[in-house]
């Protein structure tokens, strides 16, 4: 199996003020193309700020990142964003939809900066796998939480991205509509897409194949 | 989706501010386009005045000075006079093609002033030779009739053929002939023969001024220096009739476009202002798509189409209004301006309406420009965090 993304020596800094925060340090895995990783930890941990170096969203202070064999350690931004089309879908923990557009416009929005058509249906066919036919046409606001995270893995999806990434993506739901986000993202990775999930829940932790714990921002066990 | 789409959708959360701001840009394009209509319409309508008169010299007598020689052409009495003796000399003068003699006399009747020339119909109407009169123009030595403006004629309805109370003695005096419109002065005034009107005013003998038509148009100052050998006679050109109106108005138009020149930029930074803060509030928005894979050039353009869509419709909005409110806006910049022509001051040249477009596009631009290059070197945490800062 092909390596999906490998990271070798990775830290991130923030400075605030006179002050540093290392919030990871040390950080080496190897995550293979099909698999499901959880990443856990208390929070202060740093999940969110290594999900996002590996979502491509920030630069690293130190270390390498490569993305399915393109190191985008110091890519220009310019270029990450062709890396971040091509092979990551991103599902923010507050789902970040657009309050104007309609859940069909939502999920097709990422096309449009791909610079694609919604060729054979494939908005259609995403509603469906996110169970969302119904409300195609209906605002944001007129969704419940769990609906909501469903348009955004839908949008995740729409381009077709080699791996998902997605940050406490039922951190702000009950455990019911919890459980309809896991069988979803479940049956994406059994689809063969790579999943990469942070989360405190442990039922979504035990469903992944590995398990990576963070403490103080360094990789723990 | 389409980035237009996308466009409007964001215009419309933002309803208010959206119309709010294409009414700023509405204004200022209406205030340059009737500034620059105005500053163009102004000096066309002036020349084009000064052409009509179809005379290249006044004559007028010493010590009358240029301000007041300006107002000959706006029916304005001096009260010096010329006599015949030096119509003579003048008519005798190298250069000189033709000359005839006016004298100008103002009457009040119902409170209004009646602008009177007393002129040699023939010599007249060579030097104006799109002069058409409906009945006929008067010989020299007739009395008691008279040819008068078309303004004149509708407004107190008047017919060839009737017959008004004229002068300070209140004489019967016939309308032989009414003027065609001109568009110019000339549709303002009464025109009697020179005798008649000498006779009527009590100035036997004096004429005002006499207009002088030249050989050579090049040679027009040559002329007018022979001519200041003449000792009662003055001078005066239509460069110069010209030159002295565009001074005494000058000031006054320096003023007024100051004035509207602040009032556009104080508009153009009210209208940057607002377009570049509701980029900033939704720097963390532009973050988030670009995580979703947008460029910065994308960014760039959403925004771009957002601030050309409300310049633009400000642009469109503002120069219709002012084309639609250009006689409410003549009628306000005529009772500030010290001397204005007659005929339509503001107007509407294509090229002007492009301009003022230019001007809200170029705002467009430089408002969609900036978050494009904000977000281009940001990442996508970069924006989303930036916008706490
Ligand atoms: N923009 C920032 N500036 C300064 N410090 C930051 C910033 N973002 C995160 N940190 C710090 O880095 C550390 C890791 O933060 P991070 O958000 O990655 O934690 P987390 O594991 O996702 O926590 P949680 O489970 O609460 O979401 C924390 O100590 C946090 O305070
Ligand atoms: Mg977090």
């Amino acid at each position: 199996m092909k390596d999906a993304i490998v990271i070798n020596e990775l830290a991130k800094e923030y400075v605030r003020g006179s002050e540093t925060i290392h919030a990871l340090q040390n950080v080496n895995f190897t995550i293979q193309q099909g698999e499901f990783v959880a990443i856990v930890g208390p929070s202060g941990s740093g999940k969110t700020t290594l999900l996002n170096l590996l979502g491509c969203l920030d630069r690293p202070s130190r270390g390498t990142i490569t993305v399915n064999g393109i190191n985008v350690s110091d890519l220009p931004e310019g270029k990450m964003v062709k890396v971040r089309r091509q092979n990551i879908g991103f599902i923010f923990q507050s789902f970040f939809l657009l309050p104007t557009l309609t859940v069909r416009e939502n999920i097709e929005l990422p096309l449009m900066f791909s610079h694609r058509k919604d060729g054979n249906g494939k908005i259609d066919s995403i509603l469906n796998t996110v169970g969302l036919e119904k409300r195609a046409d209906h605002l944001p606001h007129q969704l419940s939480g769990g609906e909501m995270q469903r348009v955004a893995i839908g949008r995740a999806l729409i381009n077709e991205p080699k791996i998902i990434l997605a940050d406490e993506p039922t951190g702000n739901l009950d455990s019911a509509t919890a459980q309809r986000i896991y069988d979803l993202l479940d049956s994406l990775h059994k689809q063969g897409l790579t999943l990469i999930v942070v989360t405190h829940n442990m039922d979504l932790a035990q469903m992944a194949h590995r398990v990576i714990k963070l403490k103080d921002g360094e990789i723990a066990g | 989706m389409n980035f237009i789409k996308l466009a409007i959708k964001n215009l419309m959360r933002r309803k208010m501010r959206t119309m709010l701001t294409v009414f700023g840009v509405a204004i200022a394009v209406a205030a340059l386009f009737s500034l620059s209509s105005f500053k163009d319409g102004y000096e066309k309508q002036l020349t084009k005045e000064l052409d009509n008169m179809g005379i290249h010299i006044l004559a007028v007598p010493k010590g009358c000075p240029y301000e007041a020689a300006s107002l000959i052409i706006h029916g304005g009495v001096i009260p010096k006079y010329l006599s015949l003796a030096d119509l003579e000399q003048v008519k005798t003068m190298q250069g000189v093609d033709l000359a005839t003699p006016m004298l100008l006399q103002q009457f009040y009747k119902d409170e209004t002033p009646h602008i009177v020339y007393g002129i040699n119909a023939a010599d007249m109407q060579k030097l104006k030779s799109w002069w058409k009169v409906e009945g006929r123009f008067f010989s020299d030595d007739e009395d008691h009739v008279m040819v008068i403006g078309k303004n004149i004629a509708e407004k107190k309805n008047l017919q060839i053929g009737s017959t008004m109370p004229f002068g300070p003695n209140k004489e019967p005096f016939t309308i032989v002939g009414i003027l065609d419109r001109t568009g110019g002065q000339d549709d303002e005034f009464h025109f009697l023969p020179l005798a008649a009107a000498q006779r009527v005013f009590d100035k036997d003998g004096l004429i005002t001024t006499i207009a002088i038509r030249v050989k050579d148009i090049t040679k027009i100052s040559q002329v007018g220096q022979t001519l200041e050998t003449i000792p009662d006679v003055q001078v005066v050109t239509m460069s110069q009739i010209m030159g002295t109106i565009l001074n005494l108005v000058g000031s006054a138009q320096t003023l007024l476009i100051s004035v509207i020149i602040v009032a556009i930029i104080i508009c153009a930074v009210g209208i940057i202002n607002t377009l570049l803060m509701s980029v900033n509030e939704r720097i963390r928005e532009f973050g988030m798509m670009k995580a979703l894979g947008a460029s910065g050039v994308d960014i760039g353009k959403l925004v771009l189409i957002e601030t050309l869509f409300i310049t633009i419709s400000g642009g469109i909005l503002g120069a219709a209004t002012s084309i639609i409110a250009s006689s409410l806006i003549e009628g306000f910049v005529r009772g500030i301006i010290p001397y204005a022509p007659s005929g339509q001051l503001i107007s509407s040249d294509p090229q002007l309406i492009l301009l003022c477009l230019a001007f809200s596009v170029v705002i467009g631009i430089i408002c969609g420009i900036y978050p494009a290059l904000r977000s281009a070197r940001l990442t996508p945490i970069g924006a989303i965090r930036s916008s706490y800062e």
